[in-house]
């Protein structure tokens, strides 16, 4: 692939936590994400996955390597990038249209503009009826919607995402990640998305990064050449999505 | 019908200590210079009740001033205590240190200060409500969640609009608690400062009842101070209705 191509690229990142004597939390992490691709970013708990993700995002520094988002060194966080982390972290006071409105509000869009913008994300979202509900009256898929929903509307080449949904119930997670595939198909940007669920990377992604225990390395890297759009309910009948499920929990020594 | 335990265990159990007062009064043939009955005392707050509506209304003055002024001091000077770090180690401690006198204690000479009138009753209303309303402000300011404070990062969201849109909003229902405290303190800032000096207010009317041996009067102004007490915290308890949520 030609170089422009690169979205984001890691050049032997390492950091450690706590100074010296710290706690090392990466290890050379060296990648390169393209544009418009979806990596998946799998690894054991407390692997350093989400560390990985905060210096993309430019949320946390890096002592070690070099991080390139779109050509410029990462050096805080970016309107090129949008994060969705592991809590929803919605504003309890705030509507479901609030909240979506709340990472653009310095922008100075019109008002009318903002609020058709807002309309449009909710219906994209399927949360037509719930605009002026507050947090607490949904339910966790719903504000899991409105946390990606709220990302989505900064309008930002890139989405990082940290288990956005670790904490749901299996059947509201697949359903999700339906979704994330439709809005990922609609909006084209690069997603990376960190994940310890092996089905999840494989049903979503493009290529899975595999991350070791503690400090973290990427220790492979799996292309996933499954067609789109993909199925929940088919796809685990072709064989290949079996293969590369045993391939990857072979990596991270589950099986 | 359905009798409701929570409304009938109160009233019973109060009408029994009423009861109780009324008949050891009669019972032990106390003087009513001493104890008056409750009746006694219902009488004497309907024959005053100009004058006293007119002095809960000098109390209530001062009250409100001073916790107005509590309230929005209080604000600023958590906030400088929380966002400026010379504030913290400057201000922080002078604000333990000042709690730590006995208010009371300084009462003589804020009237020496202030004068016999209004101020310094809202001095003394102030220095009572201040201290509560600083540390609940303060607690809910520090308690931001810091995935918030990171999401807010995530979003490049200014740090005046961090302020306006996320700190604040989560440290109001902690503001309101401190109001709760404040309130009551604030009344008994009031009396106190009219015990030492004052021509007017329930305080005054307190003390100069119960050296004239009219302790049926005295009792009635109590009444008052305490009723009024009640009605302002309530008053801050609707309010703090509107700030329903906790920081999730």
């Amino acid at each position: 692939m030609s170089t422009e191509e690169v979205t984001i690229a890691l050049d032997g990142v390492g950091k450690t936590f706590g100074g010296e004597e710290g706690v090392r939390a990466l290890q050379n992490i060296s990648c390169q994400i393209f544009d418009r691709e979806f990596v998946a970013v799998l690894g054991p708990s407390g692997c350093g996955k989400s560390t990985m993700l905060r210096i993309i995002g430019g949320l946390i520094p890096h002592e070690e390597g070099t991080a390139t988002v779109l050509g410029k060194p990462v050096r805080g966080p970016s309107d090129d990038i949008g994060i969705v982390f592991q809590r929803a972290n919605l504003l309890p006071w705030r509507t479901v249209e609030g909240n979506l409105r709340l990472g653009v509000e310095e922008s100075n869009i019109p008002t009318e503009e903002l609020r058709e913008q807002v309309q449009t994300m909710v219906e994209m979202l399927g949360l037509t009826g719930f605009e002026k509900s507050h947090p607490h009256e949904l339910s966790g898929g719903m504000r899991r919607r409105v946390a990606i929903g709220q990302a989505l509307m900064r309008n930002p080449r890139v989405m990082l995402m940290d288990e956005p949904f670790g904490a749901l119930d299996a059947l509201t997670r697949d359903r999700l990640n339906v979704e994330l595939l439709r809005i990922w198909q609609a909006e084209r940007k690069t997603v990376v998305l960190v994940t310890h669920s092996i089905s999840e990377a494989v049903f979503l992604s493009d290529r899975v990064l595999v991350m070791s225990e503690r400090p973290g390395r990427i220790i492979e890297e799996v292309r996933i050449d499954l067609p789109r759009p993909r199925d929940p309910k088919t796809l685990p009948e072709v064989p290949e999505f079996g293969q590369y499920r045993v391939q990857l929990g072979e990596l991270m020594g589950v099986v | 019908m359905k009798i409701n335990r929570n409304i009938i265990d109160p009233f019973v159990f109060f009408l029994v200590l009423g009861l109780l007062w009324e008949f050891s009064v009669e019972l032990f043939d106390v003087r009513a210079y001493l104890l008056p009955s409750l009746t006694d005392i219902f009488r004497e707050t309907w024959e005053f009740r100009e004058l006293l509506l007119e002095q809960a209304m000098v109390t209530l003055e001062e009250v409100l001033f001073g916790f107005i002024f509590a309230a929005v001091f209080g604000v600023v000077i958590s906030a400088a205590i929380f966002f400026v770090p010379i504030a913290r180690r400057t201000i922080y401690p002078l604000i333990i240190g000042l709690q730590s006198i006995p208010k009371v204690a300084l009462a003589p000479i804020i009237v020496v200060w202030f004068g016999y009138g209004l101020p310094s009753k809202v001095v003394m209303a102030f220095l009572f409500a201040f201290f509560p309303i600083v540390i609940s402000t303060l607690g809910g300011l520090s308690a931001t969640p810091d995935r918030l404070v990171e999401h807010f990062q995530a979003l490049k969201t200014s740090g005046w609009n961090t302020f306006w849109k996320l700190r604040a909003p989560s440290a109001l229902p902690n503001f309101v608690d401190g109001c709760k405290v404040a309130m009551p303190l604030a009344v008994i800032g009031a009396v106190v400062g009219e015990f030492v000096g004052s021509n007017d207010g329930l305080g005054n009317l307190i003390q100069t009842a119960t050296g004239s041996a009219q302790t049926a009067l005295m009792f009635s102004a109590l009444l008052v101070v305490t009723g009024l007490s009640l009605i302002l915290f309530f008053m801050i308890e609707l309010l703090g209705r509107l700030v329903w949520w906790r920081a999730m």
